[in-house]
């Protein structure tokens, strides 16, 4: 540590005596250090180590890459920054753990850089707060959850997607009738089916996440929550999560899905490269992308991925040089490079040289209309998608009522909320 | 048997009738679902023949349209768009379509605001645009809506520029659905207006549609076969109707289909087969309803008045049987017969009768929980019915025993006839038991047995009786006979003479006594005899009893000893009369059957009092003579009885004797006991219970000045009675064990100058006598203080030593206070000790009196004034009691001294003839003395002489030591001079 601060001390005082020092040809001429936080093992993608080296190497200027173990991460950097020690670029995820880093106090607005119109839609909005500020670029694998349904099986039933909730509603039943799964539903173990029906409700009204984070309402106020429970419930009872969905867990969603057991399932387009079971009867080729029907929006909904951005801090005296990174990053040719190779949904415009589900390209006219960015995950303080799943099972258990479940996944949030100590001021 | 036939009968008819029912109902049931069926597919043909007529209609109509609006639009030129647009809105305004395009054959569509928009329409575009004709085909607009277009080809014109050769209108499917009117049930159809290859045209589902291919989906996902989906097809390509049935998961669904009439278009319709059939199932539900409820009310009301019925039977079964049950109870209950019913299996009680505690002392209910119970009353266990007999007993059958139980409360035995059925009830096997009291019966014939007994006794009792009555009157009347001839013929040897007349006295004396007992036996048991109460000394009564008796025990040199234990009532009421009978009975019964130097102990003991006002002794008389067996003793009271044995053979006897005495104890209210063993003795014990007079207080000792006195006896349990005994007078009783003591104590009290009031000693003491101490004491006190001497023997003998030694009175053994007071009374009132002459006294006591008797019998008079004569009575003689009186009333006052009145006399009785003299005006009337003179000798004979007037009663034949003492008694000794 010691050893990084004195080599960042003698970078500054060989910044500062320098003249016109902003400019990327001084840069390329007078070598500066920017310091770097992040969480080890984000800065050991491939795509970061890449991106890293390729600045280094064309500007010259040095990286400090200061890697905190995953655990001590949020603490840690936390304190740095309390001490106005924050690193001059600073990786986090948006959700509810920024909080704690006053990101106006620390952090540089982003909405002027050249490179903000260059973002995707999604990756753009979940780069901005509440009021439209960006935050960070988007420098990460990007996804798309949504419900992927085995389209193949669709249409040799005679059945095709659905587009609002009543069609899904109907689909199931056809699908059901069929003596198909309509959907894989791994209550064992998997827990983020339940954020992909909650983010419309807190993304669509921002407001109702300030209250619930104020601890002005609850779940239990908001109906939408309890429609969507209690969705799952019904779904449940009529057999359109089959017979054994409590004991279907994140091993078996690839074989019910590959088997054509269950025809849809709520996941994201890189699962299908990463996890699906290759030699099936059916293949990725067999599926397709829909919205997301929980009941809590009439059209569905898409849940944009949780992206790592690459924060500026605003007190850094090497801000400009810290802007200039992000340029550097945000440069067509640099970001495809880093990606070159990677299985994800585009971040910025003109990302071609990474792999792009054509599940996701199909359907990019549906997820532009209802796509939303993770919201209920990484805004909601407390949120445990542990928490809520556990809840969800009690109630498909028929140990607790609907109402009794919404109540008890209020109670596991304040419980979190509790154990960690955390804020949701 | 014909009851359980009659059940199953029952039985079976309700299962017929249960069959039938169920049969007609089903025959009803598959009849309406038939006519349900055909009229449900019929109303579902009609509807969807109106729905594709309407549809039909409506394709039309709006080709129609849009050729009449391609009319009108060709006529319009660029300036005139606005009007276009104005036209278009307001017919889609009416009309109710969504979108409205300009088709281009070459160039797209284009909407009224001139937005382009990819319309293809697949197959049909061709139609449309080559063919020029009017087309239909299902479309999703670049918004995302799916729509139904209907396109026509109309006159080329321009708007906005754009050059158009066809219009095209769209409609959503919910405004199909709308227009084509196929809401008909509920949404619960899907309507679908297919291509021949089952690719879905357009859908009227509400919510939207996710069905691409239903003839695909109807293969995936209904029962239909590969066969039937084949047909389908086929009628689909060669324009036919059809309908089926299938099954989609859990939903049965009528398949409707028909050509539209336009194209190959087919309008499918895929209704559930419960809302096909709702409204007539919803009849067939309702009649279903009606007729369960109609059944089951029937049915209720049926059952209800079957079980009316029932219940009123049954109440009127329960209320007979609880009225029998109750009348049987209280039958039971007032007999003496036990009823018990048990179950033959269990041997449990099923019924028992409530009398049973009443006649056998174990509760009903203690029995009812277990009947062996009753086996601890039984007397004669032999007669227990083992289970072996019982099981024995053949079904209706009867077995009966003679039994006797005991009360378990009162001990008392009854006997029963116990008779056993063996019964058959609602094929329950039961013994009932009937157990007949005939204790009564069984009592009475004891009785008549024991009667019959008595009877026998009685008879052989009075036969031997007459037999010893002839033996033992005969007996004396043959020695009266005898010597009264020997004493004609010996007169003049006055020897003879004296010896024969002895003889017959003592005969005529035991004859007496015999007809005596008779005739107090017959007044007895004839319920005629009487107590005479009056008060009576018990010391008197003992000093009499010993006067009789013991001359008779000394006779035989037995030795009588009379004890008194604790007698505070020395006063009492009762009849003394018979009392003294009882007693004497007993005790010369004792003195005759003790043998010579025989012991005779008799005790008059006072029991606790109950009441204050009556006292009750215990006579006790014991002897060690013969005895008597243990069956004589049963018979001892009974009259006319005796032991026959060689002693008593020898011993006269009526066997009258202890009958009198019991009845006369019974007569009394008392009680009499024997206690005998054959050669030890017999000890008679009666207890009798006086009533007590008012005491009165005793101040006499007081006046007398008597305070203390000493007494001197070796058994010092006397000195202590006396104590007790004068504890109430006030008197201090000091004593002394022996004659010396007594002398030092008395010479102590004399030195102190408080000298005893009187000095009591025993006769017989060891060391000195009474006699040698009262020497001692008048030697050392002078002769001021009186002693007298106690003692239980006969001091005739020693009267004379005694007077001399200085003891001024006896008094007998045991101590009596009132005796003891008799005693001492005339020595305070300084009445000299009367002298040695008394005996002569005695013997003149009468002389020189004139008696008036009044004696109807000559012979009885003639015996009476001679009698009299020999004491020196005289004697004037009246037949009758009107010559009595006559005699009385001429007579002068003093002349007769007596008058002794016959009872019986003829003219005027003796009762009378005292009532007249005792109201005449004789100065004497009232007080001559007249004494009964009668062989009337019973109690209620002696009361009627005294209520007549009489002073006194003498019983024929006359005893002149009784007539001695009555007139001594009556006027005193006569004096010396007295010679009338």
């Amino acid at each position: 540590m010691k050893k990084r601060l004195i080599f960042a001390m003698l970078a500054v005082v060989m910044i500062c005596s320098f003249t016109g020092c902003a400019s990327n040809k001084a840069a390329q001429d007078e070598s500066v250090t920017l310091t770097i936080m992040g969480k080890q093992t984000d800065l050991q993608k491939s795509y970061m180590t890449s991106i890293f080296d390729r600045y280094q190497k064309i500007t010259g200027n040095k990286l400090d890459i200061i890697a905190y173990e995953d655990s001590e991460y949020e603490r840690a950097a936390a304190d740095a920054f309390e001490k106005g020690k924050g690193s001059d670029i600073f990786l986090h995820f948006h959700n509810a753990d920024l909080n704690r880093f006053r990101v106006s106090d620390n952090f540089y607005y982003l909405n002027d850089q050249d490179w903000a119109d260059e973002l995707t839609d999604s990756a753009k909005a979940y780069c901005m707060d509440k009021d439209g500020n960006l935050l960070g670029l988007p420098f990460w694998e990007n996804s798309v959850s949504g419900c992927y349904y085995n389209k193949t099986l669709l249409n040799s039933l005679g059945l095709k997607p659905a587009s609002t909730q009543a069609e899904f509603d109907m689909l199931c039943q056809a699908l059901a009738d069929t003596g198909y799964t309509p959907i894989c539903w791994p209550a064992n173990g998997c827990s983020w089916m339940v954020q992909f029906g909650l983010d419309p409700i807190f993304a669509d009204d921002p407001k109702l996440l300030d209250n619930i984070n104020n601890n002005e309402i609850s779940y239990s106020d908001i109906p939408a929550v309890k429609d969507m429970v209690q969705w799952i419930s019904d779904a449940a009872d009529k057999g359109w999560f089959g017979e054994k969905y409590l004991e279907t867990g994140w091993d078996q969603i690839s074989s019910e899905m590959a088997s054509g057991q269950a025809v849809m399932t709520f996941i994201w387009d890189t699962w299908f490269y990463t996890d699906f079971e290759k030699g099936n009867k059916y293949t990725v080729d067999d599926f397709a992308l829909m919205p997301v029907f929980l009941n809590t929006v009439e059209n569905g909904t898409y849940e944009g991925g949780n992206l790592n951005m690459m924060m500026v801090n605003k007190n850094s005296d090497k801000l400009d040089i810290a802007l200039d990174f992000l340029e550097f990053c945000a440069s067509e040719e640099n970001y495809n490079i880093a990606f070159d190779g990677i299985s994800t949904v585009n971040c910025f415009k003109g990302q071609n040289t990474n792999i792009q589900s054509e599940m996701v390209t199909d359907a990019q006219k549906s997820i532009k209309a209802n796509e939303r960015v993770s919201t209920a995950a990484s805004r909601i303080v407390g949120y445990s998608a542990e928490d809520m799943v556990d809840a969800l099972n009690m109630m498909l258990r028929k140990k607790i009522s609907v109402d009794q479940c919404v109540k008890l996944m209020d109670e596991k949030r304040i419980a979190e909320i509790k154990s960690n100590g955390a804020s949701n001021d | 048997m014909k009851k359980w036939i009659g059940r199953m009968a029952l039985l079976f008819l309700i299962c017929i009738i249960g069959i039938a029912a169920a049969l007609i109902g089903t025959i009803y049931f598959h009849f309406i679902s038939q006519r349900i069926y055909e009229d449900s597919t019929n109303h579902l043909e009609e509807i969807y023949d109106q729905v594709n007529y309407s549809f039909g209609a409506f394709v039309e109509k709006n080709w129609g349209l849009l050729e009449s609006w391609g009319s009108y639009m060709s006529l319009a030129d660029d300036e005139q768009s606005d009007r276009v647009h104005d036209l278009i809105a307001k017919e889609q305004k009416y009309w109710g379509f969504s979108d409205f395009y300009f088709v281009s054959s070459g160039n797209g569509c284009i909407s009224l605001e001139g937005i382009d928009e990819n319309i293809d329409m697949g197959e049909e575009w061709k139609n449309l645009t080559e063919k020029r004709e009017p087309v239909m085909a299902g479309e999703t607009l670049s918004s995302g809506k799916e729509v139904t277009v209907f396109a026509a080809p109309v006159p080329k014109g321009e708007y906005k520029g754009f050059s158009y050769d066809a219009l095209a209108i769209c409609y959503t499917n919910a405004d199909m659905a709308s227009s084509l009117n196929v809401n008909a049930f509920s949404g619960n159809a899907k309507c679908f207006i297919v291509h021949n290859d089952g690719k879905i045209l357009l859908s009227t589902q509400t919510g939207g549609n996710v069905y691409d291919n239903y003839l695909v989906y109807l293969k995936a996902a209904s029962d239909i076969s590969d066969s039937s989906i084949a047909k389908i097809q086929k009628d689909w390509s060669e324009g036919k109707s059809g309908l089926l049935y299938c099954r989609i998961g859990e939903v049965d669904y009528s398949i409707l289909y028909q050509p539209v009439g336009y194209q190959d278009y087919i309008l499918l319709s895929a209704v559930p087969q419960s809302v096909v059939s709702a409204g007539f199932l919803s009849v067939q539900k309702t009649t279903t309803n009606v007729m369960i409820v109609l059944s089951m009310l029937i049915g209720a009301a049926v059952i209800v008045l079957l079980v009316m019925r029932y219940r009123k039977m049954s109440l009127k079964s329960r209320t007979e049987l609880q009225y029998r049950e109750r009348m049987f109870d209280v039958l039971s209950s007032s007999v003496d017969d036990i009823f018990i019913m048990l179950d033959a299996e269990k041997h449990s009680v099923d019924y028992i009768s409530p009398n049973i505690e009443r006649l056998i002392g174990i509760p009903a209910e203690q029995a009812h929980k277990d009947i062996r119970v009753l086996l601890n009353c039984v007397v004669n266990s032999d007669i227990v019915i083992p289970d072996s007999v019982l099981e024995a007993i053949p079904l209706q059958g009867n077995i009966s025993r003679e039994c006797e139980y005991v009360h378990q409360s009162t001990g008392e035995r009854r006997g029963y006839r116990m008779t056993v059925y063996h019964m058959s009830i609602q094929d329950v096997r039961k013994y009932i038991f009937v157990m007949s009291d005939r204790t009564m019966e069984l009592q009475m014939n004891k009785q008549l047995k024991e009667a019959l007994t008595a009877a026998r006794t009685a008879n052989e009792a009075k036969s031997n009786f007459l037999s010893n009555m002839s033996h033992d009157i005969r007996t004396p009347m043959n020695a009266i006979v005898g010597f009264s001839m020997l004493l004609e013929k010996d007169a003049d040897d006055p020897d003879k003479v004296r010896k024969y007349t002895r003889k017959i006295t003592a005969s005529s004396h035991h004859l007496l006594s015999l007809i005596n007992d008779v005739l107090d036996m017959s007044k007895i048991e004839s319920g005629k005899t009487s107590l005479n109460v009056e008060r009576f000394s018990i010391p008197e009564l003992l000093d009499e009893l010993g006067i009789i008796l013991m001359p008779q025990a000394k006779a035989k040199t037995q030795e009588l000893r009379i004890h008194v234990q604790g007698v505070a009532h020395e006063q009492v009421i009762g009849d003394k009369l018979r009392l003294n009978q009882i007693l004497i009975n007993l005790l010369s019964n004792a003195v005759k059957y003790t043998q010579d130097n025989g012991k005779i102990d008799f005790t008059i003991s006072e029991l606790p009092q109950s009441t204050q006002q009556y006292a009750t002794f215990c006579f006790t008389v014991k002897d060690n003579g013969i005895g008597m067996s243990e069956e004589f003793q049963r018979q001892v009271f009974s009259p006319f009885s005796r032991e026959i044995n060689s002693v008593t053979n020898k011993i006269q006897g009526t066997g009258l004797g202890m009958a009198i005495t019991k009845n006369l104890v019974d007569l009394m209210g008392g009680i009499i006991n024997v206690e005998s063993c054959p050669g030890k003795g017999s000890t008679f014990t009666v207890e009798l219970t006086f009533a007590v007079p008012d005491e009165e207080e005793n101040e006499l000792w007081y006046h007398k000045k008597i305070t203390n006195i000493l007494v001197a006896d070796d058994d010092e349990e006397i000195c202590i009675d006396i104590q007790e005994l004068m504890k109430d007078s006030g008197v201090g009783v000091y004593y002394a064990t022996n004659g010396a003591a007594a002398v030092d104590m008395a010479v102590s009290a004399h030195n102190k100058n408080e000298d005893f009031d009187v000095i009591l000693l025993d006769l017989k003491m060891p060391g000195m006598d009474g006699i040698q101490t009262a020497y001692k004491l008048r030697e050392k006190l002078g002769g001021g203080v009186p002693i007298l001497v106690l003692t239980s023997y006969d001091w005739s003998d020693i009267e004379n030593e005694a007077r001399k030694a200085g003891i001024n009175a006896f008094m007998p053994k045991p101590f009596f206070v009132s005796t003891f007071w008799q005693t001492l009374e005339p020595l305070f009132s300084e009445i000299t000790v009367r002298d040695n002459e008394g005996e002569d006294i005695g013997e003149k006591v009468m002389a020189g009196r004139l008696f008036l008797v009044a004696e109807d019998n000559e012979m009885n008079a003639e015996i009476l004034t001679e009698v009299l004569a020999i004491e020196d009575v005289k004697c004037e003689l009246a037949s009758n009691g009107v010559e009595a009186v006559k005699m009385f009333e001429a007579s002068e006052p003093g002349y007769y001294d007596m008058i002794l009145m016959d009872v019986q006399m003829p003219v005027m009785n003796g009762y009378e003839a005292t009532k007249k003299i005792r109201a005449s005006s004789h100065p004497e009337a009232a007080t001559i003395p007249i004494v009964a003179m009668t062989a009337n000798t019973f109690a209620e004979d002696v009361r009627n002489a005294m209520d007549s007037g009489m002073n006194g009663h003498l019983a024929k034949p006359i005893d002149m030591d009784a007539v001695r003492e009555t007139v001594i008694r009556l006027l005193g000794p006569s004096a010396p001079s007295t010679n009338k």
